[in-house]
């Protein structure tokens, strides 16, 4: 036997249970569902196997009137979650990035330390977390018994159940996410570019648009990139802390699957999910790490 | 230092203590919650208790005797040996699979390199809630009963790729020139690679493993869709009960959770500063 044949083999042999598994466990599964997306639902919660586009035209605007209505509220919830999703990255970004810059300039001890800290809750479990700000939130909870013990308030507010409360909640479980990828990029930033600019006569403020935030923009795109993909799809926080009052995207897709037995339509929504999140990442993929690849000149 | 930029980096300090508290005053609120007497009103301190651990172990105390508010230490029990067997073996598979491949990857030049790169970071990629219903849809259309078996099949579409991440980076810092000598000494393939090899990507397999329990043990979204009616796991459970309303047992039962991650997180830093 050759070497080269034996090499052939023991590759086989590392590659094929795993292409096996994904190709039945994960790409199937994938393709089962955009089929589905494109079946008819049948009266009684199953399919009926007939090509059947108005799952789509349900939730963008077209539809023959006949089987199905267009129902702006979808269109409004999965735009809605969108802006919950992006204003989840953003909030992300303005809490990270100056605590990651200050965590950047402490001695060598203090960063391990406190890079450390920034990873346990990682570890810890989601739905504690989130559970948390359930007991912090609602109305008996502790940030409305300590306004209420300070007389700032007289009655407690309604802080749970509110869009507030859910981008609360995605903000505080996404942090590692959002805070490893800007410290990286804050710690790996040249410090005599700023000195030279400040010598240069640039304010602070042109130094940090100017030299500062480029610098550290791979960073920010990559940790939103990061934030942004579960925040979309987000059917847990909502449910627990945005209750009735705030639906998003997540929300209608597991009402489709558990109560609704509309699973074409399920189906179709996870792929409007899908679709936007690839839209992201192909956006990520051509314009930043492009960018990358090309010295910079002048 | 001009006096404004004095007050610039105090400002900073300032911020990055407050945003260092803000991260861990929930869990904290949570731990004193669990020792704290008042059955009524949590945020009202009555006294150190550590009644409600005793009431999720199903032991009799004076609290959960004047209110019953644990609804079944059974199914708490169960859903945490559903959560164990399925971690363990989930965790066992992946980190083969997930091996293999970061193995293949690193140490074999062959066409499909680039499309298996992309694949292996496809599940990482795909939003939670997708994957979920796309294995939902699947199972059932193939007729597979959902229950413990499809959460396993399930965790490891996507554990399979944390643990070739982390295997990966391990490869990619290694030395060639030390199975090139082992061979170079007359050692066969199979010996190069139980002996040179395998001791030192042992860390990234090791953590590898470590970070898919965890996940496994921490899954909602995915097993959610595809755990079956008696096949309930701890996250799936706990989300059930907050769903329905606040019991003073769950701060317990959440503290033991944190502890128990805390310490297989612990285990797995230990373990790459000592194999360092």
């Amino acid at each position: 036997m050759s070497l080269q044949t034996r090499r052939t083999g023991q590759l086989a042999f590392l590659l094929a249970p795993v292409s096996l598994f994904l190709l039945v466990f994960f790409v199937a599964p994938l393709s089962i569902m955009l089929a589905y997306s494109f079946l008819e639902p049948g009266l009684y919660g199953g399919v009926v196997w007939e090509f059947y586009h108005w799952n789509y035209g349900r939730v963008l605007g077209w539809a023959d009137g006949v089987l199905e209505e267009f129902e702006p509220v979808y269109l409004s919830i999965f735009l809605g979650s969108l802006r919950l999703a992006l204003l989840t990255v953003a909030v992300c970004i303005l809490v990270c990035y100056p605590a990651a810059f200050w965590v950047s300039r402490l001695p060598e001890r203090w960063k391990t330390l406190c890079l450390f800290l920034i990873t346990l809750p990682f570890f810890a479990s989601l739905i504690v977390r989130l559970y948390a700000w359930i007991l912090i939130l609602r109305p008996s909870g502790f940030l409305n018994h300590v306004l209420l013990e300070a007389g700032l308030i007289d009655r407690p507010l309604q802080m749970i159940y509110t869009e507030g409360a859910v981008v609360t909640g995605m903000v505080y479980i996404m942090i590692p996410f959002m805070f490893l990828p800007i410290y990286a990029s804050v710690e790996k930033l040249d410090t005599s570019l700023v000195a030279a600019s400040q010598d240069l006569g640039a304010t602070r403020f042109q130094t940090f648009r100017r030299i500062v935030l480029p610098l550290t923009l791979p960073g920010i795109v990559g940790g939103s990139i990061i934030v942004f993909i579960p925040s979309l799809g987000n059917f847990v926080v909502p449910s627990l802390l945005g209750g009735a009052k705030v639906l998003m995207i997540g929300n209608l897709i597991e009402q489709q699957f558990l109560y609704a037995r509309n699973w074409p339509f399920g189906a179709a929504l996870a792929m409007l999910v899908m679709a936007t999140v690839m839209l992201f990442l192909l956006a990520y993929v051509t314009l930043v790490l492009r960018r990358d690849d090309v010295p910079r000149t002048g | 230092m001009t006096r404004k930029s004095m007050l610039a980096r105090r400002l900073l300090t300032a911020y990055g203590i407050l945003f260092f508290v803000l991260v861990y005053l929930p869990i904290a609120l949570i731990l004193a919650y669990s020792f704290n007497a008042n059955p009524v009103n949590m945020m009202v301190w009555s006294g150190f208790t550590l009644d409600w651990y005793c009431s999720i172990f199903g032991l009799e105390t004076e609290l959960s005797q004047q209110i019953l508010y644990v609804e079944s230490t059974d199914a708490l029990l169960s859903a945490v040996r559903n959560s164990l067997a399925i971690a363990l073996t989930t965790t066992a598979v992946s980190t083969v699979l997930g091996t293999a491949t970061a193995l293949a990857i690193a140490r074999y030049r062959f066409r499909l390199e680039k499309f298996y790169q992309t694949l292996m970071f496809m599940p990482m990629i795909m939003p939670d809630i997708v994957l979920g219903i796309a294995l939902l849809i699947f199972f059932i259309s193939i007729g597979i009963d959902l229950g413990i078996l499809t959460i396993m099949i399930g965790h490891c579409t996507f554990l399979t790729s944390y643990v070739f991440i982390v295997v990966s980076a391990r490869l990619a810092g290694m030395d060639r020139s030390l199975d090139e000598a082992s061979a170079d000494l007359g050692a066969n393939e199979w010996t190069t690679f139980r002996r040179v090899v395998l001791p030192l990507i042992m860390p990234g397999v090791v953590g590898g493993a470590l970070l898919a329990f965890i996940i496994s043990m921490d899954d909602l979204v995915i097993t959610y869709f595809i755990a079956g009616v008696d096949s309930t796991t701890l996250p799936v459970y706990i989300y059930g009960i907050l769903r329905r309303g606040i019991k003073p047992e769950i701060n317990a039962i959440a503290v033991l959770m944190l502890s128990f991650s805390i310490a297989v997180a612990a285990l797995g830093l230990y373990i790459r500063s000592r194999r360092r």
